[in-house]
This record gives structure tokens, C-alpha cells and sequence, in this order.
């Protein structure tokens, strides 16, 4: 009935066009022209008048240009036609929108163009380059939930922090809340160019996954924000720039988005979520806690996503277990380095002890303890991906937080890939 | 008086949670997860299992249920009872959780952890971090509402 309606309606513009190309014809500037005489240059107003009404009825079409009759044949184009998705108890979630065969997820994406998924592709469009076209290099089932959550969930930095609850601090204190926020920046700023710079090479076949890793990059965008601001409100300003060993390898890894997800999400991700969850609980005003709370949430969320992704890589990918082993090996190494480096250790003592002798007495401990979570954490989320992780090739710097009694479980033996990287 | 814990106190808990729109922004909002609450009871006697649903923007309050239910909730928290009541007490005189009190706190603080699961489900597990503010904007609700003490 609609495409009927539209046919109609096709015939109006069409005797514009007729109109507007008589009006056209006996206009030639220039030729055989004489000297107008006041008479005519009213009518020649007047034309001019008419013609520049009719040309903006006619949709801004130049009437130097015959429009064609539309035909409409796009609007046969549709590859399910009728399908209608009602809002449910969450609304209309781009979940809910998975139906037909709009919900036809193909393992493989070999069309290069930005097609929707479910659009029909024009001929002729040249390629774009997406490198990741297989859904196992980047799908995680939960990608269109945590898209919607992170809409929904959404908090602003300007105005829902408690501001005005930060007191002033004593100087170690504020200098370690200073240093830790420069470099929670660093970490939101890596999690920006690392999503940002696989995002584009993703094909347009997995969209809910290329849409939750927007937000999750603006996430890190907010969380820089919030951190920035943190520095900047109580006298402290940034500090000392970290040492970025982590991060270089989290942007220089190129073996593709999945060994980015292990470096960015698994490794880097479990370590500040741990770290986070101890300013929160060690924040000394609302402000701080309010900060630490909300990006504990966005975090999880980024979490969720790594480890979603990580675990479809590993059942749809042959010896993909053994290759994030290797992977990991290879990271546990670069991130034993970064912890080498004292300043964030003794930040985060002095902000748990409330001053450098509170860090002497009690603060260094509870670093102890932060790592001792974070190793646990680790080692759990490895252990249920599946991932063999073999605590004698461990580096000392990670391996001491574990239990004394920690073994290698069966089948961690340090694979045969990571020994060669280690020599 | 409600008592806690009880299907009416989380009855009650649950209305105040639901008709405050502080509570559905700014890091709040939609939720939908099954969580359990497990209090331990004082010598030996069976804990009291309760079963929390949050849907959207709503929670439809806490169900008694046995131990058993515990494996289809995305996770659950444990405590014995003086430390549920302990936390409470801290919500009442505060209007909020403070430092020590709030669920992550308390996660962190206790050996055994607060929030953990039967099924080990990783992802489902998580709903505890990824919702830590709905479900700290529930317990600190209970500061609205006249608690009995068991």
C-alpha cells in the first residue's frame, strides 16, 4: 500500500520539472541583447521574481537541469520486509533488534564496504580494509547488553561528583592522590588509543561489538576526565608520567584485537579494577569515592566485555587457549618491568596509610594485599577461560602475591611458544 | 516494624528504592540481575537465604528461598547476621554506607570476600561490580526505613 502511494505521488514533481524546463528555454542571457527600457526591466523583475519561487518549489532543483522521473526502484530493495520489534521491559534494546534475518550473526563478514548487516550491498563499492572480518577475532555474546548498559549507566564528571566535598589534604597525601590520578589518565588515555585504533579495522557485520567498544571508549574518555579534574581541584596538579611499559605493549600489539583484549582487558584491566576497588575503599571524601565507585562500574563493564571475547576466541579458534598462554607469558614479563618502577607502589602505600609513616606502618602492606587480589583475580578469570598459567615461569615480581602452596594445575606447563620467547 | 532480615524489610527497602529517581542516575539506572543474600544465623542455626530481583528500573523485592536457589542467582552476598546488622546500623547513622561499610569495602575487607557464586560463572559473577552502585543505592535506602532487630 505505502509503495502504491508513493507511486502517485511520483507524478507531481514530474510536471514540475516540465514547467520549470519551459521556463527555462527562452531565457538566453547575453544574446542579441538590447538596451532594456524601463518597462521591460520590470517584466525582466518580475520573470526573474517568478522563476526564483518556482525553483525553490521545485526543491532547490537548478532549472537549467531536467530532473528525471524518479522511479523508485530502491524501494523493492529490502531483504525481510514486515518485521516490527515492540520495546520490552528494558525498551528497545539493540539486542531485541536481532530478529530474522537482521539476527543472522555469520561466522565470517567477506564483504569490505560499510554495509549494515542485513542491507542489501551495492554493486561496484570498493573495499574499505577491514582487517577484522571473522566473528571469533572480536564477538562476545554480550556486546549489544553492555552497549545499552553503558547508555543507561552513564554519569557525568561536571556535575554529579560531589565536588565540593574534597577538604584540603596533607601534602603526601594530595601529592600521592595527584600522582595516581596522572596516571589512571595514562590508563584511560591507552584504553582510548588502543579501542580506537582496532575499532576501524572492524567489519560493520558485528556492529553491536563495534558500538559497545564506543562507548567504552568514551568511557575512558570520562574516566580521564574525572582524573584531570581530581589532580587539578585541590592544589596538586599532575605528576610524574609512568613508566608505559604496559601501555606501549598494549598499543604495539598487533597480532590482533584479541591479544589486545588479553594485554588491555585480562591483564591491564584486572590490575586497575583492583587498584580502583582499593582507592574506593581508601578514598578520603565523597568526591573520590563517588569517582572510584562509578569507573569500578564502567570497568566491569570493559571487563565483561575482554572476558566474554576471550572465551568465544577460545572456543571457536583452534589452540587459541595455548596462543593467550604465550601471549600472557610474554606480557607477565613487560609488566613485572612497569612494577619495578616504585613511584605508583609508594603513591598508593601513602594514600592507603594516610601519609608517609601510615605507608611505612600499614600502607606498603596493604599494596601487598591490593596485589594479592590482583594475582588472585588473575589466576581465576585464566582458570576458567582455560588459559594455562604455569606459576614457576612466572616472574618473581607477579608470582610472590600468590599463594605458597600455588602449583602449576595440570596442563600449565609453559607453552612451547613462550619458552622460545622467554630464551 | 520490619524486621531484618525479612520479605517484608526488603519489601519495604524496595519501595523506597524505587520511588527515589536519585537512585536511577548518575551511575545508577537500569539493572536486571538475581542476586542472593545469604544471612548467617548465630549458633549453627540455618542461614536465611533470600533471592533479590532487579528489573530495569525496579527491584521486586527480596523472596525467602532455600540454599538451593542460590545456584541460579548471578551471585550472592554472605555475611553472618551481626555483620549485616552492623553495616545497617552504619547505613541508619549516616544516611549512606561509609568507608568500611559499603559492599566493595566489605568484599575487600572479608576474608572469605561478600559477593561470590555457586556456578563460578565469571560473567554472571561480575554483575556484582558492573551494578555495585544499584545495589548500594538499595542497602543505603534502608536508612529510610524503621529496621527491628532480630
Amino acid at each position: 500500500m505505502a509503495k502504491q502511494g508513493a507511486k502517485a505521488a511520483a507524478a507531481k514533481p514530474a510536471k514540475k520539472a516540465t514547467q520549470l524546463k519551459q521556463a527555462a528555454k527562452p531565457k538566453q542571457p547575453g544574446k542579441g541583447k538590447q538596451p532594456a527600457t524601463g518597462k521591460q526591466k520590470e517584466r525582466a523583475q518580475a520573470k526573474s521574481s517568478s522563476q526564483r519561487v518556482e525553483d525553490v518549489s521545485g526543491g532547490g532543483t537548478n532549472i537549467l537541469t531536467a530532473v528525471p522521473e524518479p522511479k523508485y526502484d530502491w524501494m523493492n530493495q529490502s531483504r525481510q520486509w514486515g518485521v516490527r520489534v515492540k520495546p520490552g521491559k528494558k525498551g528497545l534494546t539493540l539486542g531485541s533488534l536481532n530478529v530474522g534475518i537482521y539476527g543472522e550473526v555469520p561466522t565470517d563478514w567477506p564483504d569490505q564496504s560499510r554495509n549494515p548487516r542485513g542491507a542489501i550491498p551495492r554493486r561496484g563499492m570498493p573495499p574499505v580494509g577491514y582487517a577484522v572480518r571473522e566473528k571469533a577475532a572480536m564477538w562476545a555474546d554480550g556486546a549489544a547488553d553492555l552497549y545499552e548498559e553503558a547508555i543507561q549507566r552513564r554519569w557525568a564528571p561536571a556535575t554529579d561528583v560531589p565536588w565540593d566535598s574534597i577538604e584540603p589534604l596533607a601534602d603526601d597525601v594530595e601529592h600521592a592522590v595527584c600522582q595516581v590520578c596522572t596516571e589512571l589518565c595514562q590508563y584511560a588515555n591507552v584504553d582510548i588509543e588502543a579501542i580506537s585504533s582496532w575499532q576501524h579495522q572492524m567489519a560493520y557485520g558485528y556492529h553491536e561489538v563495534k558500538q559497545y567498544l564506543a562507548t567504552a571508549t568514551f568511557d575512558a574518555a570520562r574516566h580521564y576526565e574525572a582524573f584531570r579534574k581530581r589532580a587539578l581541584y585541590n592544589g596538586g596538579g599532575l605528576g610524574l608520567e609512568g613508566p608505559g611499559e604496559v601501555n606501549r605493549m598494549i598499543i604495539e600489539s598487533y597480532g590482533g584485537w584479541t591479544e589486545t583484549v588479553a594485554y588491555l582487558f585480562l591483564l591491564r584491566g584486572t590490575f586497575t579494577m583492583t587498584m580502583l576497588r582499593y582507592l574506593e575503599r581508601f578514598a578520603h571524601n565523597d568526591a573520590e569515592r563517588y569517582i572510584y565507585a562509578r569507573v569500578i562500574e564502567d570497568k566491569a563493564r570493559h571487563l565483561a566485555y575482554g572476558v566474554e571475547h576471550l572465551q568465544y576466541s577460545i572456543a571457536h579458534i583452534q589452540h587459541q587457549a595455548g596462543v593467550l598462554a604465550t601471549v600472557l607469558f610474554v606480557g607477565d614479563r613487560i609488566f613485572a618491568r612497569d612494577l619495578r618502577d616504585p613511584v605508583l607502589r609508594e603513591a598508593l602505600a601513602i594514600i592507603f596509610g594516610n601519609g608517609i609513616e601510615g605507608a611505612r606502618a600499614t600502607g606498603l602492606d596493604t599494596w601487598d594485599a591490593m596485589m594479592r587480589d590482583f594475582m588472585s583475580s588473575l589466576q581465576e578469570t585464566c582458570a576458567w577461560l582455560d588459559i594455562p598459567r604455569s606459576v614457576a615461569g612466572m616472574p618473581k615480581a607477579m608470582s610472590r602475591y600468590l599463594p605458597p602452596d600455588a602449583a602449576d594445575e595440570a596442563g600449565a606447563d609453559i607453552p612451547e611458544a613462550a619458552q622460545a620467547a622467554a630464551r | 516494624m520490619p524486621r531484618f532480615p525479612s520479605e517484608q524489610w526488603f519489601g519495604a527497602v524496595a519501595a523506597v528504592f524505587n520511588g527515589d529517581e536519585r537512585y536511577q542516575g548518575a551511575g545508577g539506572g537500569q539493572c536486571n540481575c538475581r542476586a542472593g543474600v545469604v544471612v548467617e544465623a548465630p549458633n549453627d542455626a540455618p542461614a536465611d537465604v533470600f533471592v533479590l530481583t532487579f528489573e530495569g528500573a525496579e527491584c521486586l523485592g527480596g523472596q525467602p528461598a532455600d540454599a538451593a536457589a542460590l545456584a541460579d542467582v548471578d551471585f550472592y552476598m554472605q555475611m553472618p547476621l551481626a555483620d549485616w546488622q552492623e553495616m545497617l546500623g552504619d547505613i541508619q547513622a549516616h544516611g549512606h554506607a561509609t568507608a568500611d561499610h559499603t559492599l566493595n569495602s566489605l568484599d575487600l575487607n572479608r576474608e572469605e570476600g561478600l559477593a561470590t557464586s555457586v556456578h563460578g560463572d565469571q560473567y554472571r559473577e561480575d554483575l556484582f561490580f558492573r551494578y555495585n552502585q544499584t545495589l548500594q543505592f538499595f542497602f543505603d535506602a534502608s536508612a529510610r526505613v524503621k529496621t527491628a532487630r532480630a
